[in-house]
């Protein structure tokens, strides 16, 4: 039902798209936060079509899909179908958040949808919770994906203080080359590559496989790893003004194609091929973000529609392989050609979009990066055609063991809720092979937003011998030696993996969280050990942010002695006395003289009170002193004796500790409060409005106005603190009962 | 007097946290109740103006600062509410467990100390 009610949801979606996208799109801009000039702008353009199409669509068929799946994936483990509600939540939001990412144009927005995906990946990834590789997949998408983020918000600050806005369309038309684009530049990126799983930080994907198939399906194709070439394409006029950030995309793109690629050729788990896939193939569109120009940025655009498809196509089959036979290992799979024929053809036409053989929208997208490459010089050609020669072995590789030669595991009957998904989105993939206009219409919409300028495609089938049908014919070439040395390539693989295993980023992640852990561990541990550290836990950071104040303002007359005149003279030998009393109360071992000192401390300071014209207070000090001296005397009279004379089990170089702390605790409260009693404000205009209008409130005495009247809710929280105090204090008395 | 409240202030913070550090936990108590007056000495010494007190406005002449004393009168009630608590939560723990003290009080608090261990190791999510 959820499932069915998510599908709907998304197909809804799907259609409003679709019209507001025929309808040419839109801007809405509303205040959001006026005092940090932040704005919910969204604009429907050419990029917010082109994704939220492929998020709600590919979104309807996946969530079709998983209506079946999660009640079998259930049913085989054994738990309630009531566990569907932590489900279908987080895939309808994650698929909002997927729109209103490709629609947001102020870049503090992009950064709270950005991690709002991040959040339902979390809960999306450890569905499976009892299980603790999901959970550790979990946090490890969370904490890479997030922790990047971060610096997608320092980018934004970082223009936003140069150039005053977090608008998108404003900082395009505004900002000029220079080190604070590019650095803003490249704190951007880092984020958007993590999201996309770029090489180093692309180790979260294949581990996040751990999440039931409908998840993979759809935020591994169409829409959490888009997420982050998404953002590369919305900002791309910002990025492309600096050379050192499209270089770093360049080289990171062209090195996440290879890597996701060698390790794709010798996976063994079908879902872990297909995720090292998408390092690959996402590595083709970073790659064509880093060359700049029309082509390239309607190519990148054309890459991700066709990807997403394939791609989604490809997961959703993997899902229905491993539910038909139990089994998720290429090894222990083969010949399925024969048994389920349907979903072997729609498998083949997903992998043949990725290896981009003609009459699927796979031939055009590579003929477009093939067009874009070109322009960018012969190094470029060689590797976007070695970059598709792999893509050709690995996804080769995948079919021919998954559905020819013997049958290794025979398959139960598949429900068809399993198999149309995967058929509607080969169709798809065949259908923009044929009539690419549609998905070109959309990539130059998307292309004009990332380019800043109109961009045309123009894909189609040519019979002769063109630069493009020549590398494409090239990669084939290439592609078919690979799959047929299976010896070499078995080897290579494993020898990157194994190095990818020694040195590679994921090590360092492991150790970082590890050692993050045992540092607040200790802190802890340290903190909670007695009551002693939990004061210094609150006093040292008090203290040491004071100190830093102090050092960042000037002091150069900021201090002030003050006047004195009139009863001031009797004051100061009151405070003297307080100050005695003090020290007598923080020395003294007799019960009875702790209680005096205090007493004499409260009623020299009720004296002080009365001097310094505050009757009010003064009053209430003398009956407030009266009272605590009086529980004083009534506690200590059921304690035994006098405090114990020495404190004992101390070492002898910490018997001067507790003074020297208090020495420097004083010391520092006496800065504290000097400097802000010495800098009064001109005039008292709070008190000057509630002196005048104390009157109108019927009292001639304004102190008893401001708590009745003024400030009476503030009297109506302390009434009730009182009273909850009095209730613990008779709870207390009464051994836990209240009467 | 700017200089002198700061100074009977800072007296007042200080030995507040010599007996906040103690182990005696009447002493603790103690050295809260000396905080307490400090921050009201504190709040009365930042009267923005001085004058009559700030009763009958309307008879003329500088007026004192009314809103601090009603600060202040807040931060009297409270403070003593909050040392009525902890007093009777001192008794509470002589009558149960016999003593004041930290260091003995410990050793009764914490029956089982490898238990909470396991439980933190169980919860491990990292690698």
């Amino acid at each position: 039902m959820q499932g069915w009610a998510s599908c709907a949801t998304a197909a809804v979606g799907f259609v409003v798209c679709l019209v507001a996208w025929q309808r040419g799109g839109g801007t809405v801009s509303l205040p959001w936060v006026p005092s940090l000039d932040l704005r919910l702008s969204f604009a429907f353009d050419g990029l917010a079509a082109l994704y939220s199409l492929l998020a709600t669509g590919v979104g309807v068929l996946v969530f079709a899909y998983g209506t079946r799946y999660l009640r079998q994936h259930l049913v085989e483990d054994d738990r309630p179908l009531a566990e569907r509600r932590r489900f279908w939540p987080w895939m309808a939001l994650f698929a909002a958040a997927m729109v209103g990412l490709a629609t947001a144009t102020d870049l503090v927005l992009v950064f709270v949808f950005f991690d709002l995906t991040a959040v339902c990946s979390y809960f999306l990834i450890g569905f499976d919770r009892e299980r603790r590789a999901a959970r550790t997949a979990a946090l490890t998408a969370l904490l890479v994906t997030i922790v990047p983020a971060v610096a997608l918000l320092a980018g934004a600050v970082l223009l936003y203080s140069t150039y005053g806005t977090f608008s998108i369309p404003e900082l395009v038309a505004t900002v000029e080359p220079g080190t604070t684009t590019t650095v803003a530049g490249l704190l951007i990126a880092v984020a958007a590559l993590a999201k996309s799983a770029q090489v180093p930080l692309h180790f979260w994907l294949p581990r996040a496989m751990e999440a039931p198939t409908p998840v993979s399906a759809y935020l591994h194709s169409a829409a959490m790893v888009a997420a982050g070439v998404l953002v590369l394409g919305r900002v791309h006029p910002l990025l492309a003004r600096s050379e050192v950030v499209l270089t770093v995309l360049l080289v990171v793109g062209l090195t996440s194609v290879a890597v996701g690629g060698v390790l794709a050729l010798g996976r063994d788990e079908l879902k872990q091929v297909l995720a090292y896939s998408t390092i690959s193939q996402y590595g083709y569109v970073v790659t064509l973000y880093g060359m700049v120009g029309a082509a390239a940025a309607g190519a990148a655009a054309f890459y991700v529609v066709v990807h997403a498809v394939a791609k989604s196509a490809l997961f959703l089959s993997a899902g229905a392989v491993t539910t038909a036979t139990g089994e998720d290992r290429l090894s222990r799979l083969g010949g399925l050609g024969r048994r389920m024929p349907v979903l072997a053809a729609a498998t083949g036409v997903a992998a043949a979009t990725l290896a981009a053989l003609p009459l699927t929208g796979g031939f055009f997208s590579d003929e477009l990066f093939f067009a874009a490459a070109k322009e960018h010089g012969p190094v470029l050609t060689v590797a976007s055609v070695l970059a598709a020669a792999l893509t050709f072995a690995y996804i080769g590789r995948y079919w021919i063991r998954l559905f020819l030669g013997p049958l290794a595991t025979a398959p139960a009957a598949l429900s068809p809720v399993l198999l149309v998904p995967v058929v509607v989105l080969a169709l798809v993939a065949v259908a923009a092979g044929v009539v690419p206009s549609p998905i070109t219409t959309l990539a130059e919409g998307a292309g004009a937003v990332s380019h800043a300028a109109p961009v045309t495609l123009s894909p189609a089938y040519h019979l002769d011998l063109r630069a493009t049908n020549v590398m494409a014919l090239a990669a084939w070439a290439l592609g078919g030696l690979l799959l047929a040395a299976a010896g070499l390539r078995d080897r290579a693989s494993r020898l990157v993996a194994t190095a990818g295993d020694r040195l590679g980023p994921r090590r360092a992640y492991t150790a970082s969280v590890i050692g993050l852990r045992r540092v607040s561990e200790r802190l802890h541990d340290w903190e909670t050990r007695d009551l002693r550290s939990s004061i210094a836990a609150v006093l040292v950071p008090a203290g040491a942010l004071a100190a830093a104040a102090f050092a960042a303002t000037p002091v150069a007359r900021a201090f002030t002695v003050g006047p004195i005149a009139g009863a001031d003279w009797l004051v100061l030998p009151l405070l003297v006395l307080v100050g005695v009393a003090t020290l007598v109360a923080a020395r003294t071992r007799e019960r009875l003289g702790i209680v005096l000192a205090l007493a004499a401390v409260g009623f020299g300071l009720a004296a002080v009170y009365a001097l310094r014209a505050a009757p009010d207070v003064a009053l209430v000090a003398v009956l407030v002193e009266t009272m605590l001296t009086l529980v004083f005397l009534a506690a200590l009279g059921r304690l035994p004796g006098t405090e114990p004379r020495r404190e004992h089990g101390r070492r002898r170089g910490q018997r001067w500790r507790d003074p020297l702390i208090a020495t420097v605790s004083g010391l520092g409260a006496f800065v504290v409060i000097w400097g802000y009693l010495s800098e009064p404000r001109e005039a008292p205009s709070v008190a000057a409005e509630q002196i005048r209008l104390a009157p109108a409130a019927h009292g001639q005495d304004v102190v008893t106005v401001i708590v009745a009247d003024f400030r009476g809710l503030d009297t109506l929280g302390e009434i009730t603190v009182l009273l909850i105090a009095a209730i613990g204090v008779a709870t207390l008395l009464g051994r836990g009962r209240l009467w | 007097m700017t200089l002198a409240i700061a100074a009977a202030a800072a007296v007042l913070f200080g030995a507040g946290a010599y007996l906040l550090l103690q182990r005696s936990l009447v002493r603790v108590v103690t050295g809260i109740a000396l905080i307490s007056q400090c921050a009201i000495v504190t709040i009365i010494g930042s009267s923005l103006s001085q004058g009559r007190a700030p009763i009958d406005p309307q008879e003329g002449g500088p007026l004192s600062d009314p809103l601090p004393q009603a600060l202040a009168l807040t931060a009297l009630v409270i403070g003593m509410a909050t040392l009525a608590l902890l007093l009777a939560l001192v008794h509470r723990v002589v009558v149960t467990h016999g003593t004041a003290e930290r260091d003995e009080l410990r050793d009764v608090d914490r029956p089982g100390a490898g238990g909470d261990e396991a439980v933190r190791h169980e919860g491990d999510e990292t690698e």
